[in-house]
């Protein structure tokens, strides 16, 4: 390894050992390169759909199963990049949300050839003898199993148990021109809706933005705590419909990113206050809202937020305070969280609280024992229950906790919860 | 005083009973069957209808089968052993022989809710396929026969996904003896993770004495604990793990009377409390208090004679609302209870 190498960090490692099992991928290692560096979630999410919207349109596509072929690619990518960085969640996030969009592009073609092979298929009853093997399998029951298929497992389809994998056969036995126009048109739907997926992550400021009017009216006190790009959308855009309010501001300590937004609601003319974290218990019977952003939204309606909103959110729910969450929806993710304290969280360096020169000794490893007796704890993020959530507005619209599941069933499928590329060959 | 059949049977599978308590019940249970078969009058088809809740009665007697797999294989036999020529006669048999077997029993839900799964299905795919009447039955007679396997993966879907919940160290509360569970819990040793069990009593079943002795011998540290000693050792529970009975359209559960006091302690003292069941116990009921469904009644041997004139609550079951439940592990996936009657929606429109 060189020295530029460990520069930049393991991902180019990463890429580079990609590279070699993709040597077509020259975005994919140029795009890499950048993950150690970007921060916030927004960022990262662009730059996944964007590297993986590469990859689809460099991959070869075999005549049959392209859809499959398309999903282990990208799984075999999103494997490398969630190992990479698992507490951005953002990254694992698009990664599923662009095999959904793979399996749904695939089965709205395979339902309109469908079609069309049964329109074919009335008026040659021989060939239909042939062909048609299982009597049992008509096209509206492969119809109906395979859109059942992609919808996550449900009470109605409890009993059901026709196999799509006999679709396959069939409609791959319809003529050469068809197979190549469908495998060009595939690629290009799942491409059309990417471009449309990174259309959303870049816009979704501007649609959070416009509810804004809906729920900050006149004179309220708005608190807030460290720095979010959406709550400063949020805020300019209800400023901008003229309604007077007031926000106050807690630091967020250790990296103070409270101070950041304080200077920019001010340069638009908003009556700020500058508080500190210890304050927000004492503050919160003055406040009318919480509105603040998130890190992550988990399948259950709890946030994974910078450290700090737990605070906020208990000293919320102790005075009756509403706390809003705004997120984009590349924030949701389908998993549980069971030991999100832990399992979610981003230790950081101690340099942030101590300095060093000061507290080297207390913290050298080379004095007395061995082992020092001062530890510092920095973590990144802070796990609020849904229970202390009021409600969520997403690009999507404004939505209680409880309601989470719904927007994760349309925009992720099933099995693609745990992202790994499986070692079987074949369907 | 009329006996709950369902729960009496769970008593006879998971339960250390008396014996003359056992004589009881058997001897209402075969009145029960008698009258059944009575009620019944219908001119060719008597034979058959009784024949239908004989055959669930056989089902019903394997300890490891679900009720509601009892049900849908005993309407296969209807289906099987009728003469029914079109989908439409063979529809109407399957209705009267569904709700021959709910009337039966009113008190197990799985049961009414496997019979209206399946009645559902039937109504869907005849609506929806244009094949003939032979295929469309045999059919029907092997997705009924398949649902045992169903069932039984589902309870191995359960088990994986608790699994991630179950950490190293934990101390895991469990009321009554639910197969789910119990299997949830044998994952969990299998996988090597160390936990320890406190088992509440279950009287009057006393099923919590069984389910300590099986995880006993997967060598699960065990402790066993009077029902009125929950309160006393929930500060040194870590989650609390039930099965169900029924899981009802509030997304709420109906399970072994105490499920209800250990959800609120639970609660009161912020411990999450889990619900491990199977997507075919969900249920179009609505309860809006304990008083709300129809009464399932157990007799209860104290022991010592009671006078005349003291009643005794009787009562098997209880309602937990859904503010206490924390999740619901189903083969359906990780739920909140919110998602339940939205699943149910789906599936009735």
């Amino acid at each position: 390894m060189s020295l530029s190498q460990l520069m930049l960090g393991p991902n180019v490692v990463l890429c580079n050992a990609a590279s070699q099992t993709y040597p077509s991928c020259n975005t994919f290692t140029h795009a890499l390169s950048f993950f150690n560096k970007i921060e916030g979630s927004q960022a990262t999410a662009r730059q996944t759909a964007e590297l993986l919207r590469s990859v689809i349109s460099q991959q070869r596509v075999p005549y049959t199963n392209q859809a499959g072929a398309l999903i282990d690619a990208v799984k075999a990518i999103g494997e490398q990049l969630i190992a990479a960085n698992p507490v951005e969640l953002a990254v694992g996030n698009i990664v599923r949300r662009v095999l959904h969009i793979i399996r749904e592009e695939d089965l709205s073609l395979t339902t309109a050839a469908i079609g069309g092979l049964n329109l074919s298929a009335v008026s040659d009853d021989e060939n239909d003898d042939d062909r048609d093997g299982d009597s049992t399998l008509s096209a509206a029951a492969v119809a109906a199993a395979a859109r059942s298929t992609l919808r996550p497992p449900s009470l109605q389809t409890l009993l059901e148990d026709t196999p799509v994998s006999a679709a396959v056969p069939q409609t791959s036995s319809s003529g050469a021109a068809d197979k190549s126009s469908r495998s060009r048109k595939l690629k290009h739907d799942v491409i059309e809706a990417v471009n449309e997926l990174i259309q959303d992550i870049v816009t979704c400021h501007e649609q959070i933005a416009e509810q804004a009017v809906e729920h900050i009216h006149q004179n309220e006190v708005i608190l807030t705590l460290g720095s979010s790009r959406t709550v400063l959308e949020f805020l300019f855009a209800a400023k901008e419909k003229k309604r007077s309010f007031r926000v106050f501001v807690a630091e967020g300590a250790p990296r103070y990113q409270g101070h950041l937004l304080a200077k920019e609601l001010v340069a638009r003319g908003l009556q700020t206050t500058l508080i500190t974290d210890s304050a927000v218990f004492a503050m919160i019977s003055r406040v009318n809202m919480v509105i603040v952003g998130a890190h992550a939204v988990m399948a259950n309606g709890g946030v994974i937020a910078p450290v700090g909103m737990n605070l906020v959110a208990l000293a919320a729910q102790k005075h009756a305070v509403p706390f809003v969450v705004l997120a984009g929806s590349h924030k949701l993710c389908p998993l549980y969280p069971h030991n999100p304290e832990v399992l979610l969280n981003e230790l950081r360096s101690p340099s942030e609280l101590l300095d060093f020169g000061e507290f080297s000794d207390c913290m050298d490893f080379g004095s007395g024992s061995g082992s020092p007796l001062l530890h510092v704890v920095n973590p990144a993020f802070d796990y609020v229950p849904p229970k202390l959530v009021s409600l969520f507005i997403t690009d999507a619209g404004g939505h209680n906790p409880s309601y989470m599941y719904r927007l994760i069933a349309d925009y992720y499928s099933a099995d693609d919860l745990v992202v790994q590329r499986r070692a079987t060959a074949g369907n | 005083m009329s006996m709950s059949a369902y729960y009496q049977t769970r008593a006879a599978h998971h339960g250390v009973v008396t014996s003359d308590w056992l004589a009881q019940s058997q001897e209402a249970a075969t009145r029960a069957v008698v009258t059944g078969g009575q009620e019944i009058v219908d001119g060719g088809k008597s034979g058959r209808a009784f024949s239908v809740i004989d055959e669930f009665n056989n089902w019903r007697k394997q300890p490891d089968l679900a009720e509601a797999v009892a049900a849908i294989r005993a309407l296969a036999a209807v289906i099987r052993n009728s003469e029914a020529k079109t989908m439409m006669e063979l529809e109407i048999e399957l209705k009267k022989a569904s709700d021959s077997l709910k009337s039966w029993d009113t008190t197990s839900i799985s049961l009414t809710a496997g019979c209206d799964l399946f009645m559902r299905y039937v109504t869907r795919t005849s609506a929806l396929e244009y094949e003939d009447f032979n295929s469309a039955r045999s059919r029907l007679i092997e997705r009924a026969e398949k649902f045992g396997e169903i069932s039984y993966k589902a309870r191995k879907i359960i088990a994986m996904l608790s699994q991630d919940f179950i950490f190293d160290g934990c101390t895991i509360l469990v009321h009554g003896f639910s197969r789910v569970v119990m299997e949830v819990l044998k994952m969990a040793a299998q996988n090597k993770k160390l936990f320890r069990v406190l088992c509440t009593e279950g009287r009057p079943d006393r099923s919590g004495l069984r389910l300590a002795n099986e995880l006993a011998k997967l060598d699960v540290p065990v402790k066993l604990l009077i029902d009125s000693a929950v309160a006393y050792t929930m500060d040194e529970v870590d989650m609390v793990f039930v099965g169900a009975d029924g899981v009802v359209e509030s997304g709420g559960i109906i399970n072994m009377m105490g499920t209800y006091q250990i959800a609120l302690v639970a609660h009161s003292m912020n411990k999450p409390v889990y619900v491990a069941a199977e997507s075919y116990k969900f249920a179009r009921l609505y309860p809006l208090d304990q008083k709300d469904m129809g009464p399932a009644l157990r007799p209860i041997d104290f022991g010592v004679p009671i006078p005349s004139k003291v009643e005794v609550e009787t009562s098997a079951r209880d309602y937990t609302p859904p503010q206490y439940l924390t999740l619901l592990f189903t083969d359906l996936g990780v739920l909140t209870p919110s998602v339940v009657s939205d699943e149910l929606i789906q599936l009735y429109l």
